[in-house]
């Protein structure tokens, strides 16, 4: 481990009496990148979240946030930390940028530097039209933005961000893409909760997948990357494709709707596939992983779960 | 709207109870009356309001997703609690505040004294304040709000009525044999009456008789009167008393009540009416004191009642502060920290 990383867990456990919330979690993330974190429901994210957050003691195991230990010492932590929760709560009463200078307040900034600082971020989240509306008359996605603007309210270097972009449109979410990055580009160390891998892998630079409370190993990840893993192809005559494949006698794992599915291993691999379908004289209009890098691995490493142990049905962790 | 039903509530009780004694006649008396009758009127609905309103304050928040996120931010649990006590109490003081014009009325109107209002207002402030903290206090210990302000209604209860039900009990359970003697007159003796006296001419003692019953020792139980809110709040104003020894306001009524519960019993008494007679005057063999006699041979105990609701207040924030620290360690079962 090093000591630059801008978040650094060894051996984090917590159990809520006989749940076993994480049982073992390792992984560092580092100023200026995103780091997603990865599992399915149950698999102790958010718990391992409200650890960082200095919200929970971990059992077992060392936390340090930029340096600090958020159980010796929480008020250092909660100075460069920001934290949006899955749960979305709002002071009903107040408006939004009453709820944004109040946060400010509580975060030891003047009345003016709060007042500014409300603005600015009003701005940043895009709810200048409901700036003055109370908060309870704000949709999920709406209150989704503040929570995000109140996490960011004294410029954390360390933000944690617990299914930021559940309940938000399309467009909201490259907005949040857009944000998350920028916010990674000025030097935040960035780590976003969530289970809808499409939206990470364009957001994070590196992944820590969390099963059962406990983070996949390096290596284990590693070979998750080189095993075999579809292709889909996608030509303007299906007909020729499926003779084509046929005759170059490539392996294929079936059809579906939006094209024939190839079985490759590695990028070298695909390249040559695509290679000899064009040499073939077929006209391909599309070609690509069938999932994505970040699902292709959780997927992969659920199925070894299932071969190692028996999955027990895992609801979402008590809290 | 609520403050609005409480300025409308004591306004009615005021008018009523003006419109009532007023056919009693007296003038100091009936502001007296009035004043503190309104004061019990303000304890009563703000010790049922109270509840309501600082019972969920803390798991109410985090049921709402609003405490984890001021958790995280730099103000302390320690302040977050504190910040909680005081919005509950300010809530509180606004129903007094509704209900201050009724008073200032009867202020105005003259005969209440400037000591029993500083001393009744005072201990209502602070009486209100250990609701809206044992309130907060049970809302951050107990996991959901429903549960938390129940319980601080059983706790107001406990100590408005389940201390007058303890007490009763209590005196109730513990009796002692009280015997009395009484040496009478003989009336068929003695010749002809006086017709000034109503005694014979030749004053003959019949036999002593002896009674033996068992007597309630509300003595000995006294002190669980001191943690009633109401007896603190009577027991605290300074009684003033009318020239015939007679407390003047309710406050004086109802101090009389828990400053009687203190007399000693006396175990073994004799009425000699007899020897009284012979003596001049048979009435004096029957001791009578006027409540301001007793007052005065009786001790205060509202300090005593007000400290142990300081004690119960500060606990309840404490344990509040303690279960609600984070980064929070064990959880009890059923509860969440986000």
């Amino acid at each position: 481990m090093t000591s630059t990383a801008a978040i650094a867990v060894e051996g984090v456990a917590r159990s809520f009496g006989d749940v076993h919330a994480v049982r073992q979690a390792d992984f560092e993330a580092a100023s200026g990148q995103v780091t997603a974190l990865i599992g399915p429901n149950g698999s102790g994210k958010t718990t391992l979240l409200l650890m960082l957050a200095t919200l929970l003691q971990p059992d077992a195991g060392t936390i340090r946030i930029a340096g600090h230990d958020p159980v010796a010492d929480p008020r250092a932590v909660r100075r460069v930390m920001g934290w949006m929760p899955d749960v979305l709560g709002s002071w009903a009463a107040l408006t939004v940028r009453g709820a944004l200078e109040t946060t400010g307040r509580l975060y030891e900034l003047g009345p003016a530097d709060a007042r500014t600082r409300a603005n600015e971020l009003i701005e940043l989240v895009g709810l200048e039209t409901l700036a003055d509306q109370p908060a309870r008359v704000l949709s999920r996605g709406q209150k989704q933005r503040l929570s995000l603007a109140r996490a960011l309210v004294h410029r954390p270097s360390v933000l944690l961000l617990d299914e930021p972009a559940s309940g938000l449109d399309p467009a909201a979410r490259v907005d949040l893409r857009v944000l998350v990055r920028r916010l990674a580009a000025e030097g935040c160390a960035v780590v976003v909760s969530s289970h809808v891998l499409a939206e990470l892998d364009e957001m994070a630079d590196t992944a820590v997948y969390l099963d059962h409370g406990a983070t996949a190993s390096a290596e284990r990840i590693e070979r998750s990357r080189a095993t075999a893993r579809d292709w889909r192809v996608r030509a303007l005559d299906p007909a020729a494709l499926a003779a084509a494949l046929e005759a170059e006698s490539i392996v294929t794992s079936g059809t579906d709707h939006l094209g024939a599915l190839v079985t490759v291993s590695g990028e070298a691999e695909a390249a040559a596939v695509l290679e000899r379908l064009v040499r073939a004289g077929i006209a391909v209009s599309a070609f690509g992983p069938a999932v994505g890098d970040l699902e292709h691995t959780y997927l992969d490493l659920a199925r070894g779960e299932v071969a190692e142990q028996p999955v027990i049905d895992s609801t979402e962790a008590p809290r | 709207m609520l403050v609005i039903v409480v300025f409308v509530l004591v306004g009615i009780v005021t008018a009523l109870l003006w419109a009532s004694l007023d056919a009693f006649g007296g003038n100091v008396e009936q502001t007296a009356g009035v004043y503190s009758t309104i004061i019990f009127f303000v304890l009563l609905v703000g010790t049922l309001v109270t509840p309501a309103v600082s019972g969920g304050a803390i798991n109410g928040d985090r049921d709402a997703g609003t405490l984890a996120t001021t958790q995280v931010t730099l103000a302390t649990t320690g302040q977050i609690v504190l910040a909680k006590f005081l919005a509950a109490w300010t809530v509180a003081l606004t129903f007094l505040a509704a209900s201050l014009p009724a008073m200032l009325f009867t202020v105005l109107a003259g005969g209440v004294r400037l000591d029993t209002l500083a001393a009744s207002l005072g201990v209502l402030v602070l009486e209100l304040g250990v609701v809206a903290a044992v309130g907060v206090g049970l809302s951050g210990v107990i996991a959901r709000p429903l549960f938390s302000v129940v319980t601080t209604y059983l706790v107001v209860a406990a100590l408005s009525i389940g201390t007058l039900i303890a007490f009763t009990l209590g005196g109730l359970a513990v009796q002692t044999e009280r015997t009395q003697t009484y040496i009478g007159i003989d009336f068929s003796v003695g010749g002809e009456f006086d017709p000034v006296t109503g005694l014979p001419e030749e004053i003959v003692c019949l036999e002593p008789e002896t009674y033996s019953y068992p007597v309630p020792r509300f003595d000995l139980v006294w002190g669980i009167l001191a943690a009633n809110p109401y007896i603190v709040l009577a027991d605290a104003a300074p009684t003033t008393f009318t020239s015939e020894g007679y407390p003047e306001d309710l406050f004086g009524q109802i101090a009389l009540g828990v400053r009687s519960a203190q007399l000693p019993i006396v175990f073994d008494e004799v009425i000699d009416e007899c020897g009284a007679a012979l003596a001049g005057d048979p009435n004096s063999a029957y001791e009578f004191e006027t409540p301001q006699e007793i007052f005065d041979r009786t001790v205060p105990s509202w300090f005593v009642g007000l400290a142990i609701h300081l004690v119960l207040a500060i606990a309840a924030l404490a344990a509040a502060v303690a279960r609600t620290r984070t980064p929070a360690g064990r959880l009890p079962t059923g509860s969440r920290v986000a």
